[in-house]
């Protein structure tokens, strides 16, 4: 099997074995096109994004407004924080140049003379050998007013590395152009979107650090032979990252639409102790968990996955073997929303805090029959009512733990503990008048 | 124009408007707590989410533009589970501790409770705690468990007031209002956050349990900081003014008002220092008389002066109608030529935002009525240092403290008479003092900066009480307390509005005077000034109308 984002080459992040590879060849390819032609190959190659949501990214950059005087932005988002998720760091540390390769490229494709790639806080050694590299790349003349030379073109393009500062919500696109800007990463109310009004108010697109690798290889070989890869829905190659109870944990580069099964058993090597599975989270932390005795069968794309009750995320599989406790898993994965909450809207903020005094309570054998049923209320109330997509990723472990596993959680809590609220009081009286006149 | 349905009632739309908007314009009020009309639009409260058809989630209605043939419900079962969702969101860390808040009683979140939330909560949890008691600024108390986190106070700081002083810090409910490093919240219109505030998160550290709110009545009237004239209310209780805040006029003030005006115009008139009943110069001392016997006395020793030797001084402070009076009273009584305002210009403490540099609310009114904008008060000054006036009629100044070079020939003055409302430097040395009641005692009118009448009406009772027009609005406990509660007996101070202390003079002068009302009076005046003509106090009503005055009428000898 050809692997399209981390080929099995030795040394690729040094920038003589890129070139001798085929290094920059795509972009000097693409920047004989025009822009509109290869905004047309990407979306006729189905390459989905890499970030969670799978959204088509020719379609994507096709949404940048042609005629307009304002700057136009690229971010490539690397921060990679989401529980289960490390593959954007692979690319980082093994191949680099097919990264600024792909983002030379997509500025091309959508006109944007400044990308800025925004890599995690934490990933202190990859924001090192990703600055190694761009220093590089522009020593060698292929970014910045050099590569009007080194490609022969009048289009150059530079690109900024912007360190994260530890928020898992910069990852969430809107919030992401803020921290860019110097602002507090606060999710930004959408509409307006990014291609209208993004990065200092301009036109923006934003990239998962995967996708913008796929491109180079897209441009060299053509769409038709990037969509015949793997599912047709969701073509390409994937980054799987296996952790948990598995043998060998790692990232596997693998077709989409390979069976689940196949990535745990054959590549990653099983369960330790040939243990039974109870339950995988397919997609990262905020995707829905499935049960053990779902698994057969499920092929790893968006759409199968959806069809399965789960979600293709950022790809990261987590296997839990059956003497898992997952009343523990739920409590920690809530944590972890709890502490990443950005605390701008009311539901997040408060409801992410709710779910994990409540989950505390039971992993500690102090809750009730009531709590369960609260706590998927609090889910339900949180979902769905957010300025940004952390809700969701708050409330789906939440509710889908409990709907596939509450057998679990029942047998901790115990039928004697039945509280009361403490607090039974903010009460309310009917008004007999309606609303009637408009207050401020 | 465009349409779109909310709640089955068809609504007309300008392009561009939020479905909030739109609502309002037909009087439904969806509710909101980080929506403010005059802020940008943050969409975090989540409060105001409703139904929209053929959508998948429910919008937020302050950030969704309305569109054509969209249908909206504010009221569905989806819009009013979310609805109280959220309510029970907020309330669940909130300290519930309104019987020791100071915003109990006009509390967007109290009301809402009652409105809008189940009533029960199901949250047994201990609540989040965070820091009480913090001051962000010298007039500004912060409670960070009250904060909803909604945001209005750091888009105020940043939007209105150009001034980027607060913001949140930490995450998720851990989230709490702070000022940036070294920073104050002491901005010039740092109070106006404590209006907007919809808890009781941040309070003026001026008023904090002062009263309850449901024990003040609220009158509205303009603020006596400056040119500008903003709008505002009076809150009274026990015949005391205790705070002021802003009264929503587009044309005006919008919904703010400056910390100076708010802070530093309405503490004299509860002062000790009030002047209460006539005085006369008596063997060195100071006599209380009746009014009569004021008029009388003034109106003797009026008449032994002659054009040249007298000059009335109005007042920028002063109502157009007081300053009306004095002009008529020159005219009548003396004939005089020497007739002027004290203008009061601070270079420099305007802003592009409120404040002007005329630190009088009414000098144009003061003009338009016969003072002459100030150009003229030094060279009379100059005659009076010269001892060729050795008389004057001031009403509503302080003379002495404003032109202290001239304390000395004022001194020596052979008749100065006074209108005023606190004792100060000129009332000591005068030989009648005439106790003027303030501008939350009376009726009247003032024209600000940009030419605009407005009222101002009492909202605090004298002895001789202003006859109210439309009603003195009194509190609860002023109407109902008895006289054994301590607001049911308040002190009250015999002082009367300039202009009908004037009347009284007039008709110790023979000239009496059927008007006994301040609109009536107002009546008068249009009849004879033109800026004035066609206007009368109902059409003045809440809002104020513009004069159609001549642009060149000068203030100060400036164009307008
Ligand atoms: C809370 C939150 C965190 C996110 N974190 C990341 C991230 O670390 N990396 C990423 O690529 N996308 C992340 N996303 C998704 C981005 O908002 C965005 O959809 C993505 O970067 C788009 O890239 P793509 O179209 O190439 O997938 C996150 C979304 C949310 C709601
Ligand atoms: S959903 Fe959570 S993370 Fe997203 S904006 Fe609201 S509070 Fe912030
Ligand atoms: S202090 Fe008041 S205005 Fe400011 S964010 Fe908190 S609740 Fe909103
Ligand atoms: S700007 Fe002038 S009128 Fe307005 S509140 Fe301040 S002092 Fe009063």
């Amino acid at each position: 099997m050809e692997r399209i984002v981390l080929p099995e080459i030795e040394n690729l992040h040094n920038i003589d074995v890129y070139i001798a590879n085929n290094g920059f060849a795509a972009a000097r390819k693409a920047l004989l096109m025009s822009p509109d032609d290869i905004i047309d190959v990407v979306k006729k190659s189905g390459l989905r994004g890499r970030g969670g949501a799978a959204f088509s990214t020719g379609l994507k950059w096709s949404f940048m407004p042609k005629s307009t005087d304002k700057p136009k932005y690229l971010c490539i988002n690397g921060d990679e924080s989401e529980p289960g998720s490390f593959k954007d760091r692979q690319i980082f540390e093994f191949n680099p140049h097919q990264l600024i390769e792909g983002i030379i490229i997509t500025c091309y494709a959508i006109q944007a003379k400044s990308a800025y790639l925004y890599i995690r806080g934490e990933y202190h050694k990859w924001v090192n050998l990703m600055e190694t590299a761009l220093e590089t790349a522009y020593a060698r003349g292929f970014v910045g007013e050099e590569m009007k030379k080194t490609f022969n073109t009048d289009f150059s393009c530079n690109i900024y590395i912007h360190k994260g500062a530890g928020a898992y919500i910069c990852g969430e696109e809107s919030s992401l152009m803020n921290s860019i800007e110097g602002k507090r990463g606060y999710p930004r109310v959408k509409p307006p979107f990014p291609a209208q009004n993004g990065l200092w108010g301009n036109p923006t697109t934003i990239n998962n650090v995967e996708t913008i690798t796929n491109i180079p290889p897209i441009i060299n070989k053509g769409w038709e032979w990037f969509s015949a890869i793997g599912e047709p829905k969701h073509p390409g190659t994937i980054l799987f990252g296996v952790s948990g109870h598995v043998n060998k944990p790692g990232v596997y580069e693998l077709p989409s639409g390979t069976l689940l099964t196949d990535v745990i058993y054959n590549y990653a090597g099983g369960v330790p102790g040939n243990k039974k599975i109870k339950c995988v989270i397919p997609g990262g932390s905020s995707m829905p968990p499935l049960r053990g005795d779902q698994l057969e069968g499920i092929k790893m794309d968006a759409e199968s996955l959806r069809a399965a009750g789960s979600a293709i995320g950022t790809g990261g599989i987590m296997v839990m073997d059956e003497d898992t406790d997952l009343v523990k898993v739920l409590a920690r994965i809530a944590k972890f929303y709890y502490h990443e909450s950005c605390g701008q809207c009311t539901p997040c903020r408060e409801g992410t805090g709710w779910m994990l005094k409540l989950l505390n309570r039971i992993v500690n054998g102090e809750g009730s029959q009531r709590d369960i049923d609260l706590l998927l209320s609090v889910a339900n109330n949180i979902e769905g009512n957010t300025v940004c997509a952390l809700g969701e990723a708050a409330a789906w472990p939440v509710k889908f733990m409990l709907m596939r596993f509450r057998d679990e959680f029942e047998a901790r809590v115990s039928p004697h503990i039945n509280l009361e609220p403490k607090n039974k009081v903010h009460s309310m009286r009917h008004t007999v008048n309606p609303i009637d006149k408009v207050e401020i | 124009m465009p349409k779109l349905t909310i709640d089955g009632k068809e609504v007309e739309f300008q392009p561009g408007q939020t479905i909030i908007q739109a609502a309002a314009t037909v009087g439904i009020d969806i509710p909101h707590f980080c929506w403010h009309p005059k802020l940008s639009v943050s969409g975090n409260c989540r409060v105001c989410l409703v139904e929209i058809e053929k959508m998948p989630k429910l919008a937020i209605s302050c950030a969704t533009q309305a569109a054509e043939g969209m249908v909206v419900h504010t009221n569905s079962e989806k819009t009013l589970a979310a609805r109280k969702a959220v309510m029970e969101f907020i309330l669940i860390n909130h300290p519930l501790d309104c019987p020791v808040c100071d915003e109990a009683g006009e509390c967007k979140l109290q009301e809402y409770t009652y409105k809008h939330s189940i009533g029960e909560s199901r949250f047994t949890e201990e609540k989040q705690h965070k820091e009480k008691r913090v001051p962000l600024g010298p007039h500004v108390m912060f409670d960070g468990e009250r904060c909803i986190s909604c945001s209005r106070c750091i888009r105020f700081c940043t939007e209105v007031a150009g001034d980027t002083q607060l913001t949140f810090v930490q995450r998720g409910d851990r989230v709490t209002i702070n000022t940036f490093p070294g920073k104050e919240l002491d901005n010039p219109y740092s109070m106006n956050v404590t209006d907007i505030c919809p808890v009781g998160a941040l309070t003026s550290r001026d008023f904090r349990f002062n009263s309850r709110v449901w024990d003040l009545s609220a009158t509205n009237s303009i603020c006596q900081g400056c040119s500008k004239g903003c709008n505002i209310q009076l809150w009274v209780k026990a015949n005391k003014v205790l705070r002021l805040t802003p009264r929503h006029n587009q044309e005006v003030n919008s919904f703010w008002m400056c910390d100076e005006g708010r802070l530093n115009t309405f503490k004299n008139i509860n002062a000790e220092n009030r002047i209460n009943g006539p005085h006369l110069k008596r063997n060195g001392g100071f006599t209380r008389v009746s009014w009569d016997e004021a008029f009388s006395a003034a109106i003797s020793e009026l008449k032994g002066f002659s054009r040249e030797e007298i000059a009335y001084i109005g007042s920028g402070f002063a109502t157009v109608e007081d300053n009306y009076m004095l002009a008529k009273l020159a005219k009548t009584v003396s004939g005089t030529k020497y007739i002027d305002a004290v203008p009061h210009l601070v270079p420099g403490s305007g802003d592009a935002i409120l404040r002007t540099e005329d630190k009088t609310p009414n000098m144009l009114g003061a003009t338009l009525t016969g003072m002459q904008g100030g150009k003229s008060i030094e060279q009379i000054l100059q005659l009076v240092s010269e001892h060729k006036i050795r008389a004057l009629y001031v009403i509503d100044e302080d003379l002495v403290s404003n032109y202290p070079q001239f304390a000395e020939a004022i001194k020596k003055l052979d008749l100065l008479i006074v209108h005023a409302v606190n004792e100060n430097a000129t009332t000591q040395i005068a030989h009648i003092v005439l106790p003027s009641a303030s501008y939350a005692e009376k009726h009247g009118t003032m024209v600000n900066i940009d030419g605009r009448i407005q009222r101002i009406r009492p909202a605090v009772t004298t002895i001789d009480a202003d006859r109210t027009l439309d009603g003195l609005s009194l509190s609860r406990l002023d109407k109902f307390g008895t006289e054994y509660d301590r607001w049911g007996r308040s002190d009250k101070i015999d002082a009367r509005p300039t202009w009908k202390i004037i009347l009284g003079i007039l008709s110790a002068f023979g000239q009496r005077s059927k008007i006994t009302m301040a609109d009536e009076l107002f009546h008068e005046i249009a009849e004879n000034v033109p800026a004035f003509r066609g206007i009368n106090y109902d059409t003045i009503g809440e809002q104020g109308v513009v004069l159609n005055i001549n642009k060149t009428t000068s203030v100060y000898g400036e164009k307008l």
